[in-house]
């Protein structure tokens, strides 16, 4: 394992890292603009987490450690999913070939334990959005696992490092951008099913019966609560980062102009999931597959077609 | 050997002496228990140090009434599946001490612990035979034994049902295999395994789907597997481990072992196993969520499990056949190396269901809940047998399904169909493993978390020490297999070395990849611990209550009103619906004051219906056009022997 | 650098499948102008394309006019004024339309292979590709789908299929779509006498279920 005690790239994990919160603040204010209001302050989500830190808990008499368990594990597979990210194409603090492999499957400890603690409940609305939770990330899986498949068909290369740096980089501004193409819309799909955004489920519904991932940590509350939500932001800091790691050829240039332009795209990607919350409605859950569905089939296009680009 | 034979002495006399002392019940258990378990040892023990040794093969040859030559020959690929085959059968024998506690039942257990006995000695038989017809003779001792296993609990109409069906399958499969070995008979005129890769390619590829059939019909490959969901309820729970977690595997080393005799060069072997590894795989998994018996559904994940092996096996021969080095030995490896995790947590898996069994008399997911409290042990290494099977890190699983995974993925710089066939490997892959965590947090989720669902869960106890034992001692080589893979993954690669294209494979690969997954494993435990900690230190001095369930304003709720098993799996399983059929039957509400309403589903098996439809009906209605043979006139009988040995003697 | 091309054909393939999960009538028809317009431009951005003439591209303009306006236009009334029920009633699921979608496009890529044609330039090949599969779920959709009016968008898809195909095949811009233009002018009178017969059926009748048309066998 190539373990980078590099400065920059320690920093940069710590920055992207106390960011997330700030970012999950732009999707509230571009929503608010959209609803004509002014929204909350930039920095509400800081103020939750130390609510909540803050608080003490209550915990349901049907549960065992499992629900204790839950939140802890969601966080740190998602905490260890940034260390070995190259965040602004600075060099990530962990890497090695084959690192995405075990870092989807750590994503997928961390909601195989999600979904037991939802189950630890006893609750009927926790079973379902649990029910649900593991259904729509199934589908969304055979996603990312193509696209890994086509980045390593493109690329030869198996960890995040590796995607975005040397000659073989994959980037929309490559000879592939066709393909590339192809990946973010689907990766759009991924991150709004994996992190729980409009179309395919609601946060800020009051219903809980329409909901996915709130309804399973309904009884979680103080400062395991907040570890569910530190997971939550990783996770889409994580997407996002991705997403723009392919839109912007970050391994060329200047390391302080492409943090810059870094933030910038990420902001924007942001504020994408917050326009798309504003003005599009929920699907109706038996839509939902069909949605994440078509961001696998996208990305199976992509596949079949290097079999024309690479000979 | 002689350590070989010591070891299949024990066994025997453990097996034999329970036969003759069953009237001192404990004494009888306590005498076949420990003398298997001593026998296993033995057995594994010598065949790890010859895998890890790199030992030459030993051969030992004994010939009978000089008609055939019983022959043995024990080399990297015998002793890697005899580690199994003796290590899960030494701790299947000692959850069973307490699992068979019914001492107006001893004839029984004798006769139960007599085949245990001469299931473990055949199946080491079978994987160390050395010619055609050692392999024969084992697989059908093998065969018969687990066949006397299953119908334990004979007085029961579906246990006899169950036997019935494994019965047909194990012959029709052997069958199967039987033509395959004539036919290679035929082109060799020897029983040798020797000549076997001197054959032309096209009778390589016919001998080859035969015996595909017929392991593939023990290994339960997805039209074949019919008689897993059937033989592994109706077994009492530690055979099933055994026959779920080894003989199973079995059909998965006859491939193995005639692939590599038959040395082909054709991708299409490496295709059609992966076919079948992506079929068996996803629909093994939507069938293990759909079951909602425990044991069920547990069968229903060993077919999904083979898929994966197959899937492995398959990345391996296509990688074999067009010369990806790298793909090659990842597949293989891969595959292998799951055909021992799998044999470990699934005999957990078993075993512990079997507890749940045992204690609450119900193997119905949707009647427990809730037994995490009073089950600790069972439920926490369920828990870990659960992690395990669904491929998550810092488990084993993970570590067999990452070689494959690592395999297929350098299989994608191939070229047409085999590229397409690597890509759907992968895809297939990722699904398997996501279902299966949808299949094994039902199972934790329903029987072991909430709150019991009937009274027969509510009044469960924890099970006897030595069952927990037996669990506990599973659980704990799924994480150290996990945490630290490095030696199984080098005695897996020792094995692949028996495939030409990659003898010369060196270790200098797969080496710092498994030093980082171990790392990376050791990084996710060292940051739980931490963040354990400052959970800690957060909830210092701060009030926890204790309170029921967030109801979402509902303030009087029943434990009936629980996620089910069935609910759980709704949605997934009718986006497979023309792959899997489920029956509902709903009264429905039609009147103002509705009366009693009853909802009730079933899942059917559609290989089951097709069987049905295109095999058994043809077949039944072709026999009974036959019918008039069988007349009773005693005298026409002796008439078709005279018939029969004057048309044998025209023609032998 | 990027091909525009190739974003062009991204972009049809997407409108390709999207079009195969569609639900909507409506969305539907969006699909079509979309993919309509994108189709008949990429003519245009081929690097074959040069020496455009005013009179090509007075005849593309012809072209994304009335693949992108007219035919999508005339359908969206007939949504609007006859369609009672919007929605799609599929025969085939949406999910089974994707995956045969799915096959449909390594069928493709494997007949182009297997064709092999020497004459063919490289960037011609994600193009016959993308024209099979255009025409293959078209065909999907003629098949799996029950509405009159999802007939003639899968009819339009396989004429958009068959343009793009062409595209491929001819090594000189012009001489070729004046068949293809005939097509195309043939398609609009079937849209046109859709429209007029599902006014009339809507009259005679409550629905323009084609499965109702199998009663009119004798």
């Amino acid at each position: 394992m190539d373990f980078t005690f590099s400065f920059t790239s320690f920093l940069s994990f710590l920055v992207a890292f106390t960011l997330a919160p700030l970012f999950m603040g732009v999707i509230l204010k571009v929503k608010a603009f959209f609803g004509g209001k002014q929204g909350p302050p930039w920095l509400i989500k800081y103020y939750t987490l130390i609510k909540l830190l803050r608080k003490g808990s209550v915990y349901s008499t049907s549960t065992t450690f499992i629900f204790k368990l839950g939140p802890i594990i969601s966080f740190v597979t998602a905490f260890m999913l940034l260390l070995f990210f190259p965040f602004a194409g600075l060099p990530p603090v962990l890497s090695f070939h084959g690192d995405v492999v075990v870092l989807f499957y750590l994503l997928g400890l961390g909601r195989f334990f999600t979904v037991l603690a939802a189950l630890d409940t006893a609750s009927p609305f926790e079973g379902m959005g649990a029910a649900r939770e593991v259904f729509f990330s199934a589908l969304a899986e055979a996603t990312i696992f193509v696209i890994l498949a086509l980045f390593f068909r493109l690329s030869g290369s198996l960890s995040f490092a590796e995607y975005f740096s040397g000659d073989q980089f994959v980037n929309l501004w490559s000879q592939s951008a066709a393909l590339i193409f192809l990946v973010l819309i689907a990766l759009f799909i991924v991150l709004l099913t994996e992190n729980s955004r409009v179309p395919v489920d609601d946060p800020a519904t009051h219903l809980e019966l329409t909901m996915i991932h709130e309804v399973m940590i309904l009884d979680h509350s103080g400062p395991d609560l907040a570890l569910i939500e530190m997971g939550a932001f990783c996770k889409m800091l994580f997407y996002s980062a991705f997403i723009s790691c392919l839109l912007y050829p970050f391994h060329t240039g200047s390391a302080l102009y492409n943090v810059l332009v870094f933030n910038i795209i990420m902001a924007l990607i942001y504020a994408g999931v917050g326009l798309v919350e504003s003005i599009t409605a929920r699907y109706k859950m038996d839509m939902v597959p069909n949605f994440i569905l078509t961001s696998f089939a996208l990305v199976f296009f992509a596949t079949i077609l290097t079999m024309e680009f690479v000979q | 050997m002689n350590i070989f034979f010591l070891a299949l002495l024990l066994i025997g006399v453990g097996g034999t002496q329970a036969l003759a002392t069953f009237r001192l019940y404990s004494l009888m258990k306590a005498g076949a228990v420990l003398a298997i378990i001593a026998g296993c040892s033995f057995g594994a023990y010598d065949a790890a140090a010859r895998l890890l040794q790199h030992a030459e093969p030993v051969i030992y040859n004994h010939s009978w009434l000089h008609i055939f030559t019983f022959s043995l020959k024990i080399d990297a690929v015998s002793a890697f599946f005899l580690v199994p085959v003796f290590a899960i059968p030494a701790v299947g024998a000692l959850y069973s001490f307490q699992y068979l506690h019914d001492a107006k039942r001893a004839a029984g257990t004798a006769i139960n612990y007599f085949f245990y006995a001469l299931l473990i000695i055949s199946m080491a038989l079978v994987v160390c035979a050395n010619n055609l017809i050692s392999f024969a003779l084992a697989w059908e001792l093998m065969s018969v034994s687990s066949f006397f296993l299953v119908i334990y609990d004979v007085h029961k109409k579906a246990t006899r049902g169950a036997g019935y069906i494994y019965f047909i399958f194990t012959q029709a499969g052997a069958l199967f295999i039987f033509a395959g070995f004539g036919f290679l008979y035929s082109h060799t005129g020897t029983f040798g395994f020797e000549a076997l890769a001197s054959i032309p390619d096209s009778a390589k590829l016919i001998a080859f789907i035969l015996i595909l059939i017929g392991c593939g019909s023990k290994a339960g490959i997805m039209p074949l597997h019919i008689w897993l969901p059937y033989a592994h309820p109706a077994a009492p729970s530690h055979v099933s481990a055994v026959m779920s977690g080894v003989m199973i595997k079995m059909g998965i080393y006859g491939i193995v072992r005639f692939y590599l005799l038959l040395e082909p060069t054709s991708v299409v072997f490496g295709q059609i196993v992966i076919v079948l590894g992506i079929s068996s795989g996803i629909l093994g998994v939507v069938y293990a969520i759909g079951k909602q018996d425990i044991k069920k559904m547990l069968a229903y994940s060993s077919v999904e499990n083979i898929g994966i092996i197959l899937l492995g096996l398959g990345v391996g021969m296509l990688g074999a056949a067009s010369g990806n080095k790298t793909m090659a030995a990842f597949g293989f490896a891969g595959g292998l190396l799951h055909v021992f995790n799998h044999s470990i947590f699934k005999s957990l898996l078993f075993m512990g269901a079997g507890s749940v069994l045992h204690q609450t008399k119900t193997g119905a997911s949707n009647e427990l809940g809730g037994l995490m409290k009073t089950m600790p042990v069972t439920g926490r290494s369920l828990l870990i047998g659960s992690i395990s099977i669904s491929g998550l890190p810092p488990f084993n699983g993970f570590i067999s399904e990452f070689l494959i995974y690592y395999g297929a993925i350098h299989g994608l710089s191939l070229h047409g169909a085999s590229f397409v066939l690597s890509a759907l490997a992968i895809i297939a892959l990722a699904v398997i493993g996501a279902l299966a965590g949808a299949a094994f947090t039902k199972f934790i989720g329903v029987v072991f978390l909430g709150e019991p669902r009937t009274d027969k869960a509510a009044k469960a106890s924890e099970a006897g020490i030595l069952m927990g034992t037996a669990l506990s001692v599973l659980a704990a080589s799924c994480l150290i297999i996990g945490v630290w893979p490095y030696h199984f993954v080098q005695a897996a690669f020792l094995v692949t070395q028996a495939i030409p294209l990659v003898s010369d494979y060196t270790t200098a690969e797969f080496m710092p990849l498994m030093t980082n997954i171990s790392r990376t494993a050791a990084l996710f435990i060292l940051l739980f611990i931490i963040v354990t900690v400052l959970r800690k230190i957060f909830y210092i001095g701060k009030e926890v209550t204790k309170s029921g369930t967030w109801g979402c304003g509902f303030t009087q709720p029943t434990v009936r009103m629980q996620y089910t098993g069935t609910s759980y799996a709704d949605s997934i399983v009718d986006f497979f619906r023309p792959f899997i059929r489920v029956q509902k039957n709903y009264s429905g509400i039609n009147k103002i004051f509705p009366g009693k309403t009853t909802y009730s589903s079933h899942t059917h098996d559609t290989s089951e219906i097709g069987l049905n439809i295109f095999v058994v009906r043809p077949v039944l209605y072709l026999l009974s056009k036959l019918r008039w043979i069988q007349h009773g006139n005693i005298q026409l009988y002796i008439g078709y022997i005279v018939l029969a040995i004057v048309v044998m003697l025209i023609f032998l | 650098m990027i091909h525009i091309s190739n974003i062009f054909l991204a972009l049809i393939l997407l409108s390709v499948l999207l079009s195969l999960r569609s639900n909507r009538l409506m969305a539907l028809v969006k699909l079509m102008a979309f993919q309509g317009i994108i189709v008949s431009a990429v003519p245009l951005v081929l690097d074959t394309a040069h020496g455009l003439t005013f009179n090509l591209i007075m005849f593309f303009l012809l072209l994304i006019l009335v693949k992108g306006l007219v035919i999508p236009g005339m359908m969206s009334i007939a949504v609007n004024k006859v369609v009672a029920s919007r929605e799609i009633e599929p025969i085939i699921g949406y999910h089974a339309s994707l995956f045969a979608g799915l096959i449909m496009i390594i069928f493709s890529v494997y007949i182009t292979n297997h064709l092999n044609l020497a004459s063919l330039p490289a960037s011609h090949k994600l193009l016959l590709v993308t024209g099979i599969t255009t025409m293959g779920a078209g065909l999907i959709l003629l098949m799996a789908r029950r509405k009159a009016i999802t007939q003639v968008i899968g009819y339009l898809m396989m004429e958009n299929g068959i343009y793009l195909i062409g595209t491929a095949l001819a090594k000189e811009v012009h001489t070729q779509y004046v068949v293809e233009f005939a097509v195309l002018l043939d398609l609009l009178v079937a849209v046109l006498v859709m429209g007029i017969v599902l006014n009339d059926i809507n009259h005679t009748f409550d629905d323009v279920d084609t499965a109702l048309l199998g009663q009119l066998k004798d």
